[in-house]
């Protein structure tokens, strides 16, 4: 499956000394169909068509959803609802409260969007994550950077925005020359970039540990092994351990890549409901 | 062999600006669709929120009649049965009075009839006594003529000693009439 970097043909219990070659970040750096030629640049790759099916996935979920609403909810309406009422109560409304209401329609578009480019990691033909690019991620991040500089400075001023997220309250002046720099580190520089990476990081990590896990069954699947029936029939059995580590942690992975999508949007409302609310 | 194509160094922390703007592109067509149908979504939604309000209302608006109508049916039937014993005292009253009246007139009834038996046994009596008293009196004197061998002619004596007899007659006879009345 995931194996670009091996040679065709090599299995366990080979007679031609070939071992196990485990995928490596090789998997983030499709070839590119199409290359710019420009500095900085990846040209058109796999990211890119995974990153269309994803989009248009996200837009054709939600404009069939919620295309004719109604009182009485159709079952695909009720799942978009499910959506803006996870989003609701479980994010905004804990974060941000009633003000928090207006951030709904942008959190639930973060959620749905991060959640489809995730998924994309599982779909059979496609299998990448847009999310393990951490290009993509920090759009988002930086998007949500920019907004959560912009409410605090619309609401609160450019002096007490900045001042709120680099003075905490009720800490002594002669500490302020050693807090204030690692507050506005903190929370100017490595916020945006940790947001945009945890994202990044967790999609990449699952996404390698099932190519491992797909390609070591590969590897392992030699029923005619030159060895022997023995060992065919052996190699048969690990690489049916390798498909049930799969399966498992397919599963868990989809688990994580909703988790993943919660926490990216729960962290982009902590931060603007932060930033409406002023200094603590 | 994993670095042959390396025309750069992999570094999986690399931002290509490229995939930068596609990514952009991409977020910002799904927030527009997003965007645009939010509206309808949420009239669906608030118009559903009504509609349960106003079912609720509705519902507690109805039951609170329904209160009202119980209480309505209840202070009737306690008035009907209010009625009912007042009309039952007042039959018994009536049928106490008539039977009171009923027992007066008997009893005037039976007075007056009782007073005039006494009225004619007395209107009898006299008469009786009236009559008796001529035939007595005329059987007196004949007795005494009789006795005495002469007639009283004279009226005037004869009447004199007959008054004087009766007379003495009625004072023994009061008495005894006493006795018996």
């Amino acid at each position: 499956m995931h194996s670009a970097a091996q040679e065709e043909g090599c299995h366990i219990f080979n007679d031609f000394g070939c071992g196990f070659q485990a995928p490596t970040t090789e998997l983030f750096f499709p070839a590119p169909w199409v290359e710019f030629g420009l500095p900085g640049t990846s040209g058109i790759t796999k990211y890119l068509l995974v990153l269309i099916v994803a989009t248009l996935v996200s837009m054709a979920f939600w404009y069939f959803t919620t295309r004719n609403p109604k009182v009485v909810p159709t079952r695909a309406q009720s799942v978009a609802e499910l959506f803006v009422a996870f989003v609701r109560d479980q994010i905004t409304r804990n974060t941000m409260g009633k003000a928090g209401d207006k951030y709904i329609p942008l959190m639930v578009t973060l959620f749905i969007f991060i959640f489809t480019m995730n998924v994309m990691g599982l779909i059979p033909g496609l299998q990448l994550p847009v999310t393990s690019n951490l290009a993509f991620p920090a759009v988002l991040a930086l998007f949500i950077y920019l907004l959560w500089n912009a409410v605090g400075i619309r609401r609160h001023g450019v002096g007490a925005h900045f001042k709120a997220r680099m003075v905490p309250a009720g800490v002594p002046g002669y500490l302020l020359p050693v807090v204030v720099p690692i507050e506005a580190i903190s929370n100017f520089v490595i916020r945006p970039f940790t947001h945009a990476v945890r994202l990044f990081a967790v999609m990449f990590a699952g996404h390698l540990l099932l190519a491992v896990f797909a390609a070591a069954g590969f590897y392992m699947f030699n029923p005619m092994s030159p060895m022997g029936p023995v060992l065919g029939g052996v190699s048969v059995l690990y690489s049916g351990i390798a498909l049930f580590g799969f399966l498992v942690f397919t599963v868990f992975e989809l688990f994580i890549m909703a988790v993943q999508a919660y926490v990216f949007v729960l962290l982009a409302s902590v931060y603007i409901g932060e930033a409406m609310e002023g200094a603590h | 062999m994993i670095l042959a194509q390396g025309h750069e160094e992999p570094n999986i922390l690399r931002i290509h600006w490229d995939e930068f703007t596609f990514g952009t592109i991409a977020f910002v067509l799904f927030a527009v669709v997003v965007y645009r149908m939010w509206p309808r979504l949420m009239a669906a939604l608030d118009e559903r929120a009504n509609q349960i309000e106003g079912g609720i209302e509705r519902a507690q608006k109805a039951e609170a009649e329904a209160e009202e109508i119980r209480q309505q049916y209840r202070e009737k039937l306690e008035e009907a049965h209010r009625e009912y014993a007042r009309e039952l005292e007042k039959a018994k009253e009536q049928r106490a009075a008539i039977i009171a009246e009923a027992r007066e007139e008997a009893q005037a009834e039976a007075q007056r009839i009782l007073d005039a038996a006494h009225a004619q046994i007395e209107a009898d009596r006299q008469h009786a006594f009236a009559q008796l008293r001529g035939e007595i009196g005329a059987l007196s004197t004949d007795l005494a003529a009789r006795i005495v061998g002469e007639t009283l002619s004279d009226t005037a004596a004869q009447n004199r000693v007959i008054d004087r007899f009766l007379d003495e007659l009625e004072r023994s006879g009061t008495a005894s009439q006493a006795e018996v009345r």
